[in-house]
């Protein structure tokens, strides 16, 4: 039963996968990606790791995937169909490197898993869950905590950053005179942002009819 | 009994708790608000207007379904049960009672207790914000688009101050297994609501925000977006927002009970009869899903601004100060 289950999963997983990356329509890449956290959740349970599992749908699919969705909706990117052809596509040198290190990371991956020892499996044992809490929290605040802190300040960097070079496309601080850059931050920006877009699946469809 | 058969009719029985609780939520919700504006409330269908759920059911199964022109099909369609899944889901490690002895059959009144059961809670209640977003944004109608982005945004800030008030009581009994929770509140000898009543009363006002109720229902508020991001639904789809919406409530009333108020243990008495237990823990339950009817049909709406502003600038704020005080206290007396 855990057998064919993981098996299942693991073909939904890369199925879904797959169609993150072929999806013609960013909503639907979204919703693919869903369904690849949730089987992965599923096969961390199926493990015996219950906190991964839970942390798994808790932080990518219920924040990091929102998230995305907010950055579909608000930029309302619609559908590629028209703007690429597959052949094209799979023949541009991107897709080559990207074939090429996926096809490298399998093979490391499948090496590991060559020569990962592989556990008994006890079945009372998964169900009660492997990954003690606080096992858990004993390495990641004890042992780990200072790459953990580490973690945490690339993050706030990555956030820094981000305001930055969102700041420097619009273009305010860097055409003003110096002490003015200081007051720029807090004033609103110059150009406000222009209001959400509704989506357009009747543009898309007359696409797709014509 | 073969265990699996226990639980199967643990679940059974759990889930009919909860369809069953949400279905007269719908009546109580109009008989309690016509209570409060002195009118007498749905009261043709049975004693009391006591069927109305069922003729409730049958209507919106006869409905027709009617889809917008332009609407993206397979998300219009599959937003409604990404609102109303992961809400009864989320019940599955609400403990409704002690340990039940019937026979020689032993099992806890739960369908499954979790050593990571509050996370667990969290990761799926957190997935309800695909219902409304997906939803409104489907319909291809600026309404249910603006009430969609609204839900989400306000259910993704309130959770932030959900998470951190949980995180105080989780601090306090140093487990995130809800059960363990109630059990350590009955060892202490007293509720979590009195040893944290500030994470309690962020906690309430959080879950009011989060199921997108009263004061807090701008993804839903007439004068301003028809119906929101359900604006474009009807018959059984609509039904489903509704389902979802009503189980969150209970959810959200249930984690509280739980998690402040001693979930199923009776005050100054040790070890209750299970059928007892269960009754504190409705009747507590009970009590805040009231509580949303009393808010309601009692309090103005806020304006979205004015809730945003009290999310990220009050509610997070004093929620990591209180969660730091907690831990530092807890930290310091061992």
């Amino acid at each position: 039963m855990a057998e064919f289950l993981f098996y299942f999963l693991s073909i939904v997983a890369v199925a879904a996968g797959a169609g993150v990356v072929l999806s013609r329509s960013p909503m639907m890449s979204i919703i693919a990606l869903l369904a690849t956290f949730f089987c992965l959740a599923v096969i961390y349970l199926l493990a015996g790791f219950q906190f991964l599992a839970a942390a798994q749908v808790l932080v990518y699919a219920g924040a990091i995937l929102v998230l995305f969705l907010f950055v579909i909706m608000l930029l309302n990117l619609g559908d590629t169909r028209g703007q690429f052809r597959l052949q094209d596509a799979l023949l541009s040198g991107k897709t080559r490197l990207g074939l090429a290190v996926a096809a490298a990371l399998g093979l490391v991956g499948a090496v590991a898993a060559r020569r990962a020892p592989l556990g008994e499996h006890d079945a009372a044992l998964h169900a009660e869950g492997i990954d003690d809490l606080t096992d858990v929290a004993t390495a990641l605040f004890g042992r780990y905590s200072l790459p953990f802190e580490v973690v945490s300040l690339l993050l706030l960097a990555t956030m820094v950053a981000v305001l930055a070079l969102a700041k420097r496309q619009r273009g305010p601080a860097s055409q003003r005179p110096p002490e003015a850059s200081a007051t720029a931050l807090a004033a609103p920006p110059p150009t406000p942002a222009p209001p959400p877009a509704l989506p357009d699946p009747v543009a898309s469809k007359e696409e797709v009819t014509s | 009994m073969p265990d699996v058969l226990v639980w199967l009719m643990k679940a059974g029985a759990i889930f009919g708790i909860l369809l069953g609780t949400a279905a007269y939520l719908t009546l109580a919700e109009r008989k309690v608000s016509a209570w409060i504006q002195y009118r007498y409330g749905p009261n043709r269908v049975g004693p009391w207007g006591l069927f109305q759920p069922f003729a409730d059911l049958i209507k919106f199964i006869f409905k027709e379904e009617v889809a917008p022109a332009g609407a993206n099909p397979l998300m219009f369609r599959l937003a409604p049960f990404l609102s109303a899944i992961p809400a009864m889901l989320t019940v599955a490690v609400i403990p409704f009672g002690p340990e039940v002895r019937i026979g020689e059959v032993a099992t806890n009144l739960s369908i499954v207790d979790l050593d990571v059961g509050a996370l667990y809670l969290l990761a799926f209640s957190g997935l309800a914000v695909y219902g409304p977003i997906l939803g409104g944004w489907a319909s291809n109608s600026k309404y249910s688009l603006l009430g969609g982005l609204r839900a989400s945004a306000q259910m993704v800030s309130y959770e932030l101050t959900l998470i951190l008030c949980l995180l105080a009581v989780v601090t306090l009994s140093g487990t995130l297994d809800l059960r363990e929770i109630v059990t350590s509140q009955a060892e202490r000898g007293v509720w979590n609501v009195f040893v944290q009543p500030v994470a309690f009363v962020l906690f309430v006002v959080a879950t009011f925000a989060e199921t997108n109720r009263h004061p807090f229902d701008f993804a839903e508020c007439e004068p301003e977006l028809v119906g929101g991001f359900h604006t474009e639904y009807s018959a059984m789809r609509f039904a489903l927002f509704f389902l979802g919406e009503y189980c969150a409530m209970i959810v959200m009333a249930g984690l509280t009970t739980t998690l402040f108020l001693g979930g199923f243990g009776i005050p100054f008495v040790e070890d209750p009869h299970w059928v007892l237990g269960f009754l504190a823990f409705m009747t507590k339950t009970a009590m805040f899903l009231f509580l949303f009817l009393w808010v309601r049909w009692t309090l103005p709406r806020f304006r979205f601004d004015q809730l945003m502003g009290l999310g990220w600038k009050v509610f997070l704020p004093v929620a990591l100060v209180n969660l730091f005080l907690t831990g530092a206290v807890v930290s310091l007396l061992g």
